[in-house]
């Protein structure tokens, strides 16, 4: 059963995304030549979801699901059962409009910033792209310039390539790509585990602020429970293709029921336990 | 499984190694590479013999002159000497330049661009279009190249461009797996995945993503197939089926050698050297290139 | 244990063509000692390792000493430093699929290594492998000297690699980000078996990583470094608990912690400003100083590391009673 504790929105109002009852399988290669075609059960009887401006995050270790249940989320793949709904609409039954604005307003930052812009396309090109893409009338010029701003880059990187970027400058353009057709989602797959410890602070904080700034709905999946309790308000934990657990981040790190989260808990290494020589107890 | 959640899981990549690595820059790169200066200089001095034999040659290498019948190399007027029927070697050489390059970068071009259009499909259709591209790209690899060759010249034809069309047919099963495997390594990146995302089409993809960031692959790959056409263009004349006179090419001439070759040997060492100059210049252009355009690449193949 | 010395690295320059990556490193390790090296990427700290090792890729040349064993690695040939990788010193990667060899089975691979530095027989080295196994706690060690590196998951493949590192008693045991590439829930046993490995063996450490709260669990002694330059060094408990270089300070800072729920929603993380620069648009002078709120005219001249039991180099270091950690 799907535990869903600890829901802080408000009962009665819609989430703006949310996957009900979301099972995903995958048809396995044939092991012979007329052999059955195994099946893998990614995602069992998944409820997720986000209320407008709220920022979830969702955990788990490698393989635990959490990113069948990220390409579910975006749209990239249609569950086997269950129903993945934007606005309370069934994301898979909208009409051409419908589904356009769905891609416009769930927008994602991945995770690897070096991989997530075209190496041969300079920032400023990289940037209209979801513009053009999208069919959105607005000023390209004016909205790269205010997103830029908004996670703060000048516009002098606009003629650049992204080779000549760090990675947490990188990881910021990208950031400003999915901000460009003004989205209502952002939904981050582990934003900051390819970025250097200092440039990681920079990046959750920018994220931070946006969802406060800007009354972005974020998702931010991880697998580091500091980093997601850090960002977030709600945490759901996957394990085994189901989540296990949701609550308010404090209160899953000091009182983890699911045994998932009190894995992930008990793997958290701190300095300070380092130090008192208790880290690896 | 799907490629796109296939995309999502090579996406993962470790966390040290993100800062921007230090490249000397490509100018620089060029210079250190002694097999791509080489290789440039003897392909350019192969392609200028070729285009100085369209306006200038020493003398008509068709023109028989039984006076001057094998004649040794630096005689008067003949500076390679000339053949069992007394016409020029230098020119005919330089007129098989030209043969050669028009064959063999005809094909090479036209094999890229055919090769390109199905290696792009394959990596990106559907998996029943995608199988049936690379089952029938098997079975044309699983036929000699040169037996095929030969048998669609003597159907078709010997000529220059039936020379072509027969080794272009050899060409494109090659090019198709290897711009397939580009495209399927390119399509895997996050930059793609995230113009899915906001919308891009298939098509959209593949000619402002992928395209330009395979490029660099299909210069190389140009490159080492222009210089395996040279060869396998050498052979079909050399055996009769690819070109034949007024036309001049070097695999012709070997075989014209082939039989004074007891009276003399430097006849069949022209256009043997010619064919070994032209061939070694541009593998070490296409091995340079590779090093300096696409370093990853280097350790694939090799 | 003596307090032999068995990693002395003398101004140590790795450098391509004119880009200087590590710049005038000194440190030594005595037997025993457990170092972290940290840094963020482009701090120079792998290249180091791979410096002392013998492995920097073909480019990079290095200057200065690393005496290891009364000779100097940097001048022995590649033949004497093979015969040495693995038996006096020996190294665990941060991506054991790559470390291994894929087409040969690990078993085998274990035992390649106990058979190249020992005359044993060939039954005695699989027992050797088997005995490592099972302390490695990897499960069904007997099927698993067949296994092929693909055909395990990660934290099996690391605790194979660190099987291979200990086999043979190494003084020294390198260690470059060997958990990065592992699920988080994998790290904390593997570094706990790499812990437990070092302990019994009273091998060295060098340990590598950009993770803090690793080098906190796992080292007494640790080494900042930045810009290709040490920019604080002293003992872990000291550094991590009153930093005086700034830097060492942002890291620690920047860290999200479980103490940082507390303020969910309210605080932020604070950050070092910018980036690490580009090796070749490096500052004169103090690497940090375009990063750092302290920076002076003065620091553009380099400082040396000073200080007593913990040493920093920085012109205007912070008081060294300014606690951070636990603040």
């Amino acid at each position: 059963m799907t535990a869903r504790t600890a829901d802080t929105a408000a009962t009665d109002a819609v989430p703006i995304i949310a996957a009900r009852g979301v099972c995903q399988e995958y048809k396995l290669a044939r092991k012979s030549l007329f052999g059955q075609r195994e099946r893998l059960a990614a995602l069992q009887d998944v409820d997720f979801h986000a209320m407008p401006g709220e920022a979830v995050g969702l955990v788990g270790e490698s393989g635990s699901g959490k990113s069948t249940l990220t390409r579910v989320l975006v749209g990239r793949e249609r569950p086997t059962a269950g129903v993945m709904e934007y606005e309370g609409r069934d994301v898979w039954s909208l009409d051409g409009a419908g589904r356009r604005q769905f891609r416009r307003s769930v927008q994602v930052v991945l995770q690897n910033p070096r991989s997530s812009l075209d190496p041969r396309m300079t920032v400023g090109v990289s940037l209209v792209q979801p513009l053009r893409a999208l069919h959105i009338d607005v000023d390209p010029k004016a909205r790269v310039r205010e997103v830029l701003e908004q996670v703060g880059l000048g516009v002098d990187v606009l003629s650049k390539y992204p080779h000549e970027f760090s990675g947490g400058q990188l990881q910021r353009i990208a950031i400003a790509r999915a901000l460009m057709p003004h989205p209502k989602v952002v939904i981050a797959d582990e934003p900051v585990s390819a970025l250097d410890v200092s440039i990681q602070a920079q990046v959750l904080n920018l994220l931070k602020d946006l969802v406060a700034e800007l009354g972005l709905t974020l998702v931010l999946i991880a697998h580091d429970l500091s980093v997601v309790a850090y960002t977030t308000s709600r945490v759901a934990v996957m394990s085994a293709g189901r989540i296990v657990e949701t609550g308010r981040p404090a209160d899953l790190f000091r009182h983890p029921t699911a045994e998932a989260t009190q894995a992930l808990v008990d793997s958290v290494l701190t300095v300070e336990k380092g130090l008192e020589g208790s880290a690896l107890l | 499984m799907s490629s796109a959640a296939e995309g999502a899981m090579t996406s993962h990549e470790l966390a040290s190694g993100g800062g921007p690595v230090p490249t000397g820059g490509v100018g620089r790169r060029v210079l250190g590479n002694a097999s791509l200066v080489v290789g440039v200089v003897m392909t350019v001095a192969l392609v200028a013999v070729a285009a100085l034999s369209l306006v200038w040659t020493p003398a008509d290498p068709n023109l028989a002159a039984p006076a001057d019948r094998l004649l040794p190399a630096g005689s008067h007027g003949h500076l390679l000497g000339t053949d069992a029927l007394g016409r020029d070697i230098a020119s005919a050489l330089m007129v098989g330049a030209r043969t050669s390059i028009t064959v063999a970068a005809g094909a090479a071009l036209l094999g890229v661009v055919l090769g390109t259009i199905s290696g792009l499909t394959a990596a990106a259709a559907r998996p029943v279009v995608s199988e049936s591209i690379m089952r029938g790209v098997d079975i044309l690899l699983a036929m000699p190249g040169i037996v095929f060759a030969l048998v669609l010249a003597a159907t078709v034809g010997a000529g220059v461009g039936s020379t072509i069309f027969a080794l272009t047919v050899f060409f494109v099963p090659s090019f198709t797996r290897v711009v397939r495997a580009a495209a399927l390594r390119v399509l895997a990146e996050d930059y793609v995945t995230a113009a899915e995302l906001y919308g891009r089409r298939k098509v959209f993809i593949l000619a402002r993503h992928v395209l330009p960031n395979i490029f660099s692959v299909l210069i190389v790959q140009f490159t080492l197939y222009f210089a395996a056409g040279i060869l396998t263009e050498a052979g079909l004349s050399y055996l009769g089926v690819g070109v034949n006179r007024p036309a001049v090419s070097w695999g012709m001439l070997l075989k014209e050698a082939q039989d004074t070759v007891g009276v003399s040997g430097p006849l069949a060492i022209w256009p043997g050297l010619a064919i070994v100059f032209a061939v070694l210049g541009l593998n070490m252009l296409g091995d340079g290139l590779r090093d300096v355009l696409d370093p990853r690449l280097r350790k694939r193949s090799s | 244990m003596t307090t032999q010395t068995v990693l002395d690295v003398r101004g140590l320059v790795v450098r391509r063509d004119d880009l200087k990556a590590v710049r005038n490193v000194d440190f030594q390790i005595r037997a025993g000692q457990r170092v972290g090296l940290v840094g963020e990427s482009g701090a120079g700290k792998s290249l180091t390792a791979l410096a002392v090792m013998g492995l920097l890729q073909p480019g990079w040349t290095t200057e200065g000493q690393v005496l290891h064993d009364n000779v100097d690695l940097t001048t022995i040939s590649d033949r004497e430093f093979s015969n040495r990788r693995g038996r006096t010193v020996s190294m665990v990667f941060q991506d054991p699929l790559s470390a291994l060899n894929p087409t040969k089975r690990v078993g085998a691979q274990v035992s390649w290594v106990i058979r190249r530095h020992t005359k044993v027989t060939r039954d005695e080295a699989r027992a050797r492998v088997l005995d490592l196994f099972k302390q490695m706690h990897l499960p069904r060690p007997e099927q698993l000297l067949r296994a092929y590196p693909h055909e395990l998951s990660g934290g099996q493949r690391q605790r194979v690699m660190i099987a291979m590192a200990i086999a043979c008693y190494p003084q020294l045991i390198i260690a470059d980000e060997p958990t990065t590439a592992l699920d988080v829930t994998v790290q904390k046993q593997v570094l706990r078996l790499l812990d437990g490995a070092v302990k019994d063996r009273g091998s060295a450490l060098l340990m590598i990583t950009h993770d803090l709260p690793v080098i906190a669990a796992m080292c007494d002694y640790v080494m900042v470094m930045y810009g290709g330059r040490l920019v604080e060094q002293g003992p872990v408990g000291e550094v991590f608990r009153s930093p005086r270089h700034p830097y060492t300070k942002g890291l620690l800072e920047s860290q999200p912690t479980l103490d940082n729920i507390e303020l969910e929603g309210t605080t932020r993380l604070p950050s070092i400003r910018g980036s690490v620069p580009p090796l070749h648009a490096m500052p004169t002078g103090c690497p940090f100083r375009t990063r750092c709120d302290r920076a002076t005219a003065q620091c553009e001249i380099v400082p040396e590391l000073e200080g007593d039991t913990s040493q920093a180099a920085c012109w205007h270091p912070l008081d060294a009673h300014s606690p951070v950690v636990g603040a």
